[in-house]
């Protein structure tokens, strides 16, 4: 499963281009939320940005603003996770995705 | 006939005992795990030589652990018996739940070994970078010795150099003795002499040291100092040699 919703990513996000350092995105699921967390390869923490939800086929689910602590959230409530969640996050200058499987939030809530 | 005896008998004596370096390995399926490769590391513990792929007993260590984000935790009751080089050794599936690097460290228990006359300890580790984050790539843990990476100890090119400081007791080892060793899993090096399985370098007046493998795959150097303490065997104290070992995989390169 999270090499299918991978390569979904892959195609949804289009390199661009080599930077210098990284965007580093990860999300983490407490079963009411997926936390998005965003930061630069050299630790510095990305305070502006777009976060783009996606879900499984690929359809955009929601849109957000990156906050200044490099976050956002996303409620599980008002997305339709079943076939997993694909967070893009795009700075302007760069830009990269973290996926969160069925599995991934199915751990997080017991079931 | 003399001469056929002795040379017979030299032959005998290397063959029974050649000078091998003894290695405390960690080693991981992946340094490098990314959000594809999945959510875990599974890890593999042992006591060999590496290049002849010749295992030996690895008795419960005293001490296993991963250090991530300034944290350490204690994974020692994780550990799975595991046949590792025809020998006792454990594995372990760790869960990596944020990114990272993690450092996960060995102390074995002392390694009597009767053809150097001293017990063995090599404080091994090595480290795993997960979701493309490599912040803590250089973690000093403060173990009792241990080599310090100047270089990243993974995402490393075949032929590019790998530095560290050599540590004992906190403090850098001047022209400490460094072996290096290529763990020769499927990989069929052959050698020309025998004084090529084990190859050595010397620190500098600060403890860095520096070595460029030739190939990919997974290289081990291990630091070694003698013990300002001694343990007992059949009633007589013995020296203790103490190894920092740590386990660097280089990648095969991809270019032209």
């Amino acid at each position: 499963m999270i090499r299918a919703l991978a390569v979904l990513a892959l195609a949804v996000v289009a390199p661009t281009g080599v930077a210098a350092h990284q965007l580093v995105v990860f999300a983490s699921v407490d079963c009411e939320a997926v936390t998005v967390e965003v930061k630069f390869s050299n630790g510095r923490i990305a305070q502006k940005g777009d976060v783009r939800v996606l879900d499984g086929e690929n359809s955009l689910l929601m849109t957000l603003p990156l906050g200044r602590d490099g976050t956002a959230r996303v409620p599980l409530d008002r997305v339709d996770h079943s076939g997993g969640l694909v967070i893009e996050v795009g700075t302007g200058s760069h830009d990269n995705y973290w996926i969160v499987t069925p599995e991934d939030i199915a751990q997080k809530c017991g079931s | 006939m003399t001469r056929y005896f002795l040379a017979a008998s030299c032959a005998a004596l290397i063959a029974a005992a050649p000078a091998l370096a003894h290695y405390g390995m960690i080693i991981p399926d992946d340094p490098m795990i990314s959000q594809e490769d999945g959510r875990s590391v599974a890890l593999t513990m042992s006591f060999s030589h590496p290049f002849e792929l010749d295992g030996m007993v690895l008795d419960r260590p005293v001490a296993f652990s991963v250090t991530h984000e300034g944290r350490t935790t204690d994974l020692l009751g994780g550990l799975q018996d595991a046949t590792v080089m025809q020998d006792k050794g454990y594995t372990l599936d760790y869960p990596l739940e944020r990114p990272g690097t993690y450092v996960f460290a060995m102390e074995p228990q002392p390694y009597w070994e009767p053809a150097e006359d001293a017990f063995i300890i090599h404080y091994t580790k090595t480290y795993v970078t997960a979701y493309g984050d490599d912040e803590g790539w250089d973690t000093e843990l403060g173990l009792k010795t241990e080599i310090v990476p100047l270089s990243k100890p993974f995402g490393l090119w075949e032929h590019n150099v790998f530095q560290g400081i050599v540590k004992l007791d906190g403090a850098p080892v001047p022209y400490a003795e460094v072996e290096v060793e290529f763990f020769n899993d499927g990989a069929g090096a052959t050698v020309p002499d025998e004084l090529m399985i084990t190859q050595t370098v010397k620190a500098d007046a600060n403890g860095v040291f520096t070595y460029a493998p030739p190939s990919h795959g997974w290289w081990g150097f291990a630091a070694l100092n003698t013990a300002d303490y001694t343990l007992p065997q059949e009633g007589a104290d013995k020296a203790v040699e103490l190894g920092a070992v740590i386990w660097v995989h280089f990648e095969d390169w991809t270019g032209q």
